[in-house]
């Protein structure tokens, strides 16, 4: 709960009075040296995190169609639709896909922008205001910081329940994409409530007009803290927000010089939070109290060739009125939803459509998905899934994301994959590609999936499996003509391959399924207790061994 | 149990819950094969102490009034201590390492760290891993750059035993190559066989179709084919080798027990990297101090004694690092904070038993109240590379970009063997990149020839053109200065006999 701008006459008065106002509390300097002290030990006793690898890759050069024109109807058939669903959303089932495939493209793209609820916070603790540090004993801080560990991994848990709970809407995948792209790690921002407001940030901001998102995610107190923007003051500006917000967030690398990070890091002073609240207004877009008259450079600076008293709101529009910015929004979503190389021509389109559209993400999205570009079939199966969306949707794929799962279960398993949410290796994020995949992560991407059927993993275990015959049963058609067990394998492969299955594949698939018998022994309507559907579940184990299975 | 030690402890299950075989099972003394452009068989063992070793309490100056003055709790008075030279002397609780000393087993390398020292434990630690300066992040690791030279169709091409192989699941940095990752994390071997080729299923009658889609399921089979290898060569190697003596129950004694069982068996991996946990002495050091040196050198000389059993010792080498040393002084809690500099220490029957760089001038600290530093970090991996190794220096120069003075402390350096003139004409990725302000490329040549280097902007104007003359065949190396230029990304170009190969370089002030 933030108090509003207190008057001219006001601050006068406290600017001349020894008792400074109560906003004074939003301390820019916590922690102090005893609290950095206490922290340190706490953050020693935790066990370290996996960071993976960057990746640079050559282009290489296969005949991609660039062609932007909607996908023909007569294209759009259930590869495509399954190939969007895969790259849009957690774990779409295969009646999902079919049902997507039956409609046009144009209104099952616009169905994964249906508005949603916001979901319920994942406590009361969302609110907890900040405390005041000083004023705690070593042992009540300590306890705090449990406290904060326990919350924050609460945080975590929630969201990952919220990724398999997606309502086959984009907003959870574009929530993810924006944790990504503004990426902010927990360890140094340590306040659970701040996590979590970035994360509403991106989930009810993520979809609309990129200019707020920025704002609300700049402004927010874990970019504040994690940037270093409450340590920017007029006498020292600092300039780790300026540069990443140039370099990462709008620009991109060769677009603008160091003089304008200069400028850029005086206009983003005075800002400050205690962790849960900030001095910033987003109505009034400016900083108020104290810190913000104390701190904040009010003079002159030149930036991107203009002059001005701007202040933070104000580098923020100059820099969405330059040509690149769309560039770059739109390369990072690129290879996000189609291929680590992008495709220029491709980009440029969704950024003239981002500039012209007031930087509507929504827009720009839908439009790269009706594409014939994002269908082209070099760009089937070629996403090297991450490691979230691969085990978070395939518990929604197979239709487990109603249980309860131990709490270790799926946060430690990423620890080992790479991708611990909240947790990214640093302010680019997580480099992603090829570098999900080494002998380390592959052989536990194949241990974590499986576990899901066999109940058994080094991070947790469980009695309940995947119930395999309701599976078949929704994937299977009695109107289609053959029989029930080539459709189901077929179907399987749908829903599971990015690649198209190949007549060996399938014939391997079958065997499995089969084990000997023919194929017409097999019957969907068998009873639970039957064998046979200890043959599908040896089925979908031997799936996930596939390599095939990391992609979508 | 805390949820946070979860994972340290379900690995301590899977990963350390298989007896270690004293007997062998069968031991015919079969080699994992090796079709490595890596000529020896040498194998370097690295040891790191993690948290900041306190090296003044570990290599001790007994002479030094101010060593007493500074730590009146902790100091180690003289005659607990064991006697190396007039000055210097050991830790007590290296008794199991001090026989090595007097066989001559033994260096020391004072002041090891690097420039404007790090004190936080993952920054500096990522910097020893990536083997980069304290102003510098590099996304990729010393030892995976290395292998990446040495392998560059990685992980094509390769031999079937583990390039480089870890025991501890966090952190492997150390092995990143630009790609992927040429570490490879070991636990328990029968365990691990099970898992990985129980899950592994070969793909080779079904080609990959001509798609990017195909391209990445290629990666990712060729990645699937290579654990599966491992798995099997290190469990076929951990079952036919054996342990002669008996280690110490205790994380790091499994660690290296289950090493030289791999050596015995005949695994060739050439780089390990062994962890041992604790050294974060902020507080009751001495006891905490004493066992962590206790256990780690009862490790280190059981494991030599049973590779010199097995009469394989020769082909070892022991090095410990730690991400940086302790202050000189004590705190109030009977222990140490973090510190710049500190002491290495190699072991193994081809070292030279000497002592390099002095003992702390404890008088003489930095802005920080820290000591300097003797020698870059660097210069001991450097010396691994082409003194143990017999490896080129341009090698070494590669990975870390630029030369660093080797330390003479393999008693018998391998000589540097020109390497096989190499077939094709190739580019290798410049280091560093992004860069600032001067980069290495460095390519090689089939054949003598004229070599033109030429730089682009981004725009494709020539903005540099080195006419470089004819130059020999081989590895060769060109220096592009970007002092003059400005920020952004340029295309390095270098043409030889009608063919141009180029790179883009993103320099960044």
């Amino acid at each position: 709960m933030v108090k509003s701008t207190i008057s001219r006459r006001q601050f006068l008065k406290s600017r001349n009075s020894t008792k400074r106002p109560e906003l004074d509390r939003l301390n820019p300097n916590w922690p102090s040296k005893r609290v950095a002290k206490l922290y340190r030990t706490f953050l020693e006793s935790k066990p370290p995190i996996y960071h993976p690898p960057h990746v640079y890759k050559s282009a290489p050069s296969l005949p991609v169609t660039s062609s932007t024109q909607t996908l023909r109807d007569a294209d759009w058939n259930i590869e495509a639709s399954a190939h969007l669903l895969n790259q849009t959303v957690f774990g779409p089932t295969y009646p999902e896909i079919l049902a997507s495939a039956n409609d046009s493209i144009e209104n099952s793209v616009a169905a994964l922008f249906t508005p949603l609820d916001s979901p319920e916070p994942p406590g009361d603790w969302v609110n907890e205001p900040a405390p005041q540090w000083d004023a705690l004993t070593d042992e009540e801080v300590m306890a705090l910081f449990e406290q904060y560990f326990e919350w924050m991994w609460e945080m975590a848990n929630w969201w990952l329940i919220r990724m398999t709970r997606n309502e086959l809407n984009i907003r959870e995948t574009m929530t993810l994409f924006w944790h990504n792209y503004f990426a902010t790690a927990q360890s140094k921002v340590e306040y659970p409530q701040a996590m979590y407001q970035q994360n509403t940030v991106f989930r009810e901001y993520g979809l609309g007009n990129f200019k707020e998102l920025l704002r609300r995610v700049t402004f927010g107190p874990a970019m504040i803290i994690w940037l270093d923007i409450h340590r920017s003051n007029k006498d020292a500006p600092n300039e780790n927000f300026a540069r990443e917000l140039l370099e990462l967030f709008t620009m991109g690398v060769d677009n603008y010089s160091q003089d304008d990070i200069i400028e850029a890091s005086r206009a983003f002073t005075g800002y400050v939070t205690n962790g849960v609240e900030t001095n910033y207004i987003f109505e009034t877009q400016s900083g108020f109290g104290w810190w913000w008259w104390e701190g904040h450079d009010f003079q002159e600076k030149t930036f991107m060739g203009q002059t001005g008293e701007w202040d933070g709101d104000d580098i923020i529009n100059i820099i969405m009125d330059q040509h690149e910015t769309a560039v770059h929004i739109c390369s990072r979503i690129y290879k996000w939803f189609v291929y680590d190389t992008i495709s220029e021509s491709v980009v440029n389109e969704m950024a003239e459509l981002l500039r012209t559209n007031d930087y509507n993400i929504t827009i720009a999205l839908q439009f790269l998905f009706t594409t014939e570009h994002f269908y082209d079939e070099n760009f089937r199966g070629s996403n090297i899934q991450n490691p979230l969306g691969l085990i978070q949707g395939l518990v929604r794929k197979l239709g487990m994301e109603e249980h309860t799962y131990p709490e270790t279960y799926f946060l430690h398993s990423q620890e080992f994959l790479g991708m611990t949410p909240l947790e990214p290796p640093d302010v680019s994020g997580w480099p992603g590609y090829r570098s999900w995949i080494n002998s380390i992560t592959l052989p536990a991407r194949k241990l974590q999936a499986q576990s899901l059927v066999t109940g058994n993993s080094p991070w947790g275990s469980f009695d309940f499996t995947v119930d395999v015959r309701a599976l078949a049963q929704s994937m299977y058609d009695e109107n289609e003509e053959g029989y029930a067990s080539v459709q189901i394998v077929r179907k399987l492969g749908i829903t599971f391959f990015g690649i198209p299955l190949s007549e060996h594949l399938e014939g391997v698939m079958l065997d499995i399924l089969l084990d000997g018998a023919e194929p017409y022994d097999w019957s969907i309507n068998a009873p639970p207790n039957d064998a046979q559907w200890n043959r599908l579940r040896d089925l979908i184990l031997y799936i996930m061994k596939l390599p095939e299975f990391q992609l979508s | 149990m805390k949820r946070r030690d979860f994972i340290r402890t379900t690995m301590a299950l899977t990963a350390f819950g298989a007896r270690i075989p004293l007997m062998a099972i069968g031991k015919n003394g079969i080699q994992s094969s090796r079709r490595a452009s890596w000529e020896t068989d040498r194998i370097a063992v690295l040891i790191k102490l993690n948290g900041g070793n306190d090296g003044l309490n570990t290599i001790i100056p007994t002479q030094d009034s101010n060593y007493y003055n500074l730590r009146p709790n902790l100091a180690l008075t003289e005659s607990q201590t064991l006697y190396v030279n007039e000055e210097t002397s050991l830790h007590p609780s290296m008794a199991p390492i001090h026989p090595l000393v007097q066989e001559g087993q033994m260096g020391i390398i004072h002041g090891v760290g690097y420039e404007n020292g790090n004190l936080s434990h993952f920054r500096s630690s990522d910097i020893w891993v990536t083997g980069s300066s304290a102003d510098t992040h590099l996304q990729t690791g010393w030892i995976g750059r290395l292998l990446e030279l040495e392998y560059p169709d990685f992980p094509g091409n390769t031999p079937n035993h583990p390039l480089a192989i870890q025991y501890n699941s966090a952190n492997l940095l150390e092995f990143k190559t630009s790609e992927s990752n040429a570490g490879m994390m070991v636990f328990d071997p029968e365990i691990m066989y099970n898992i990985i080729a129980g899950n592994y299923v070969p793909g080779e009658d079904d080609p990959a179709p001509d798609t990017y889609g195909g391209e990445e399921l290629d990666y990712i089979r060729e990645i699937d084919i290579l654990s599966y290898e491992y798995a099997g060569t290190i469990s076929e190697t951990a079952s036919q080798g054996t342990n002669t003596v008996e280690y110490p129950n205790s994380n790091i004694g499994y660690q290296m027990a289950l090493t030289a069982q791999m050596i015995s068996g005949g695994l060739n991996t050439p780089l390990y990297r062994l962890y041992q946990g604790g050294y974060d002495t902020h507080a009751n050091q001495l006891n905490d101090h004493s066992n962590l040196l206790g256990e780690v050198s009862q490790s280190i000389a059981s494991f030599l004694q049973d590779l010199s059993n097995q009469g394989l010792s020769e082909r070892v080498l022991v090095i410990t690092t730690s991400e940086f040393g302790r202050r000189v002084y004590e705190n109030g809690s009977a222990g140490t904070d973090h510190g710049t500099s500190a002491p290495c220490m190699i072991f193994g029957p081809n070292v030279t038993p000497e002592i390099f760089g002095q003992h702390l001038d404890l008088t003489d600290l930095d802005n920080n109240n820290n000591p300097w530093i003797q020698y870059d970090y660097r210069q001991i991996y450097s010396s691994v590379i082409t003194d143990w190794f017999g490896l080129q220096q341009e090698i070494s120069d590669t990975v870390f970009g630029s030369t660093f003075d080797p330390i003479p402390y393999v008693l018998e350096p391998l000589s540097v063997k020109q390497p096989p003139v190499p077939t094709k004409f190739k580019l290798n990725p410049a280091f560093p990149n992004p860069f600032n302000p001067t980069t290495m490329l460095s390519y090689t040549l089939p054949r003598p020839s004229n070599v033109t280097i030429r730089l682009f902007d981004s725009r494709g104007s020539e903005i540099q053109t080195h006419r470089l003359g004819r130059q020999n065949p081989g590895r060769n190396t060109f220096r592009i200065d970007g002092r003059n230029l400005a920020s952004g990304s340029y295309f390095a170009q270098i043409e030889s006999g009608g063919t141009a190969l180029s790179q883009k370089i993103t320099l960044l002030k």
